[in-house]
């Protein structure tokens, strides 16, 4: 071999060893975007996440789970305020008692103190 | 899908219809892989895949009896999914708003194990820049779906779901390149 071509051919190989493996597919699929191999792999990794019995969990979670309706989540908002209404209530008539029994008590004892420097002839 | 296949699935959707589980275990059988591969293009979460194909499925078998034609049945289950994944994006994007550390525990790195092919993960990367109503649109091209059909689910003119697919496919190109050089 002349020894030109050689050179050539040691430059060839020498460039050619610094490609990795699949270069022609890699062109071909940065040239083009993702192909049906990229998104087929896609989905094999994601059915790759499914744990057995997938199906089976769903219908177990579909019927076990009841989805409250609208008119359940309102009787239950109305008896929380209906619950809340009475114990203010509750409260407020408790703490008026209570006040109301404070007060007449202490007028009975202003009363009775009243009554006592109030004896005739004293 | 050829005639036969639409007739038996227009069959199980009818079956599943009635309350027959065994039709809707079929059903889910059926499409979960396609349903996951779909929910993983859109979030490119490996750790959201299951939960939310569960999500899609448990809608799936709850709103089935109210499908008005089963023979659109692919395209009204790849609806659900697609809402599904868009609601549940939106719902991490407000709490990143409300919750300063939301972020930090979303963007957790995937469990080791599952090492992605070269060509998976440049198409992983390349989803990773698009907006996620892109992703979808993407999928719902890789699951068969006719530019009319997706113009159905995004209530839009088929000449804007064609205009804005150019537009995806070029940025997915673009970053697949990018990631994919040789």
């Amino acid at each position: 071999m002349h020894p030109e071509e050689k050179a050539w051919n040691d430059l060839r190989t020498a460039a050619s060893s610094r490609l990795r493996p699949g270069f022609a597919g890699r062109v071909l699929g940065a040239a083009r975007g993702p192909g049906s191999g990229a998104w087929a792999a896609l989905r094999e990794a994601a059915a790759a996440c499914l744990r057995p019995g997938f199906a089976a969990r769903v219908l177990r979670e579909a019927r076990g789970a009841v989805m409250p309706s609208y008119a359940s989540q309102f009787a239950l908002s109305a008896a929380t305020v209906v619950l809340c209404l009475a114990a203010v209530l509750f409260l407020q008539q408790r703490n008026q008692r209570l006040a109301d029994e404070r007060n007449l008590a202490e007028w009975r004892a202003i009363v009775a103190f009243a009554q006592e420097i109030d004896v005739p002839g004293r | 899908m050829d005639e036969t296949s639409t007739t038996d699935l227009v069959d199980l959707v009818r079956r599943a219809q009635r309350g027959d589980e065994e039709a809707l275990h079929d059903l889910i059988v059926t499409y979960q892989n396609r349903v996951a591969g779909f929910v993983f293009a859109i979030t490119n979460r490996r750790d959201q895949v299951e939960d939310l194909s569960q999500q899609v499925f448990i809608k799936m078998v709850r709103a089935i009896g109210g499908l008005q034609a089963p023979s659109q049945f692919e395209s009204w289950l790849f609806r659900l999914a697609r809402n599904t994944c868009i609601d549940q994006l939106r719902r991490q994007k407000l709490r990143r708003i409300f919750l300063p550390f939301a972020a930090e525990h979303e963007n957790i790195p995937e469990p080791p194990g599952a090492v992605d092919t070269e060509e998976l993960d440049a198409l992983r990367h390349a989803l990773e820049h698009l907006r996620p109503q892109d992703r979808a649109l993407l999928a719902l091209v890789q699951e068969g779906r006719s530019h009319a059909e997706i113009a159905a689910v995004l209530s839009t003119s088929v000449a804007a779901v064609k205009a804005r697919l150019h537009r995806a496919r070029e940025h997915l190109r673009e970053h697949y390149q990018s990631h994919h050089a040789p």
